[in-house]
């Protein structure tokens, strides 16, 4: 140990001797002690180990009828499910409605979660049974379009997005909103561009953008947040001062 | 509102935050219509990172799952508890095993009885085929006793004839090795199927204690 040196962050591929003390990991290595990646504090440790906790919560509350909660469920997911159920019906109307329905199935099945999987996973199971009914119901009773078929795909979508909910304010919104957030990523400094995009784009975890980026997940967490808070800093402008929208999400 | 909140809340969105930090937050959230906002904005923003082409973002479909769901009754906490009465289904596995095994040791033990009762009729045929047993084993099957029950003998094979007889053999296998089995497993299921066992009936009744001549004496070894 007399040409001891300590060096951080580089830690790859050490696998002689580990240490911990306090958060930071230490490696002594051929009469070297190298400082790599801090370990996670113990909130952080707990946090990965409640994987599905916040969705858990929520779900717990609204079996104890709190419907509140699940209004904050379907803000979080409508997206993803119809996204989902857009695989299986091409008409974004319909997606919508399709969507609609497994919410209200899964409101109505939540007594039955067991919270043996993620809440998600029980969500799309249930969309997608849905979205296979509906398909199903659909071919057996075809609705008659007024459709010229000669119409390519593009024209066929085009009526289809403007048909029912699809409204052209909500068109334009949903335009407006879609150019604001990604005017407002592109101004996000580097490193919280890259964790949101991590996050967001990528599903990984906070420990795993950690990795990534090479910093704590401390850092992490709060890189997300801001990239969010700026975001969410312009989209607040168009909700609010756009068109009226906001206080629908509430 | 505080940062340390919005912190939580984008936390809480990622499914990143400690269960008992979820518990408080959850409530609050349910409860405030601008931090429900601000989640709902949440939501916006990664589906547009995800350029989840053909969703609408104007969170309109929100308000009508809302709207729908106004009608329907609160669930309550005896609907909670239904649900967690069909969670604590854990024990279904372990009743079903007991089961199983209550049956196969009914099974085990009815076959031993009716092997036990069967054992006088094996006797009774053991000593009238008396003259097939060799004479050092003949003492003990002919007082015909409940306690001759004890010893038994394999016919053996007649005189100057080295006929295989796979039953016979194979009983003598299954007394061999009650002998130094485990006492428990004495006279186990093998056994008593081996009363089933044409010409070796008389083997498995009272295998527990094989007499000590009946290796040498009444059976004529093919090999």
């Amino acid at each position: 140990m007399a040409e001891s040196n300590f060096r951080q962050g580089a830690g790859e591929g050490t696998e002689e001797a580990e240490e911990t003390v306090g958060s930071l990991n230490f490696q002594i290595v051929s009469g070297s002690i190298e400082v790599a990646a801090p370990r996670p504090y113990p909130w952080e440790e707990r946090a990965r180990m409640s994987a599905d906790a916040s969705d858990l919560s929520l779900v717990r509350r609204v079996q104890r009828g709190d419907k509140g909660a699940f209004d904050a469920l379907v803000l979080k997911y409508q997206h993803k499910l119809v996204k989902l159920v857009m695989r299986y019906v091409r008409n974004p109307a319909e997606a919508e409605d399709i969507a609609q329905e497994a919410f209200i199935k899964a409101y109505r099945a939540l007594p039955q979660f067991r919270g043996d999987s993620a809440f998600y996973t029980w969500l799309y199971r249930i969309a997608i049974n849905t979205a296979k009914n509906a398909v199903v119901s659909r071919d057996r009773n075809p609705v008659e379009y007024d459709l010229d078929r000669s119409n390519t795909d593009e024209s066929y979508d085009m009526q289809g997005r403007m048909k029912d909910s699809e409204t052209p304010e909500g068109l334009v919104l949903t335009d407006e909103i879609r150019s604001t957030v990604n005017a407002a990523i592109d101004a996000l400094p580097d490193d919280l561009r890259t964790a949101i995009v991590l996050r967001e784009l990528e599903g990984l975890s906070y420990e795993e953008i950690a990795a990534a980026m090479a910093c704590p997940v401390g850092t992490v967490r709060s890189r997300i947040f801001r990239a969010r808070e700026a975001i969410d800093r312009r989209l607040r402008e168009v909700f609010e001062g756009g068109l009226g929208r906001a206080e629908e999400l509430g | 509102m505080n940062e340390e909140l919005d912190s939580q809340l984008s936390a809480m969105f990622d499914n990143e935050l400690p269960a008992a930090e979820c518990e408080l937050l959850a409530r609050r959230l349910s409860r405030d219509g601008d931090l429900k906002a601000r989640w709902g904005r949440y939501a916006v923003i990664g589906a547009v990172i995800r350029a989840e082409r053909g969703v609408t973002l104007d969170g309109t479909m929100a308000g009508r799952v809302s709207a729908a769901l106004t009608s329907e009754p609160a669930l309550t906490d005896d609907a909670a508890r239904s649900g967690r009465r069909v969670q604590s289904r854990w024990w279904q596995p372990l009743a079903g095993a007991g089961l199983a095994a209550g049956v196969a040791a009914v099974s085990v033990f009815w076959l031993r009885s009716q092997a036990l009762s069967g054992h006088s009729q094996v006797v009774a045929t053991v000593a009238a085929n008396s003259s097939l047993v060799a004479p050092a084993a003949r003492p003990a099957v002919q007082s015909g006793s409940v306690a001759a029950s004890d010893s038994f003998v394999v016919p053996p094979a007649p005189q100057g004839q080295m006929m295989v007889v796979p039953a016979t053999e194979l009983a003598d296998y299954v007394v061999a090795h009650s002998a130094f089995s485990w006492p428990v497993s004495r006279g186990n299921l093998l056994s008593a199927l081996m009363v089933s066992e044409p010409g070796t009936s008389s083997m498995a009744a009272g295998s527990d204690q094989p007499p000590p001549g009946v290796h040498g004496n009444a059976i004529q070894n093919p090999h």
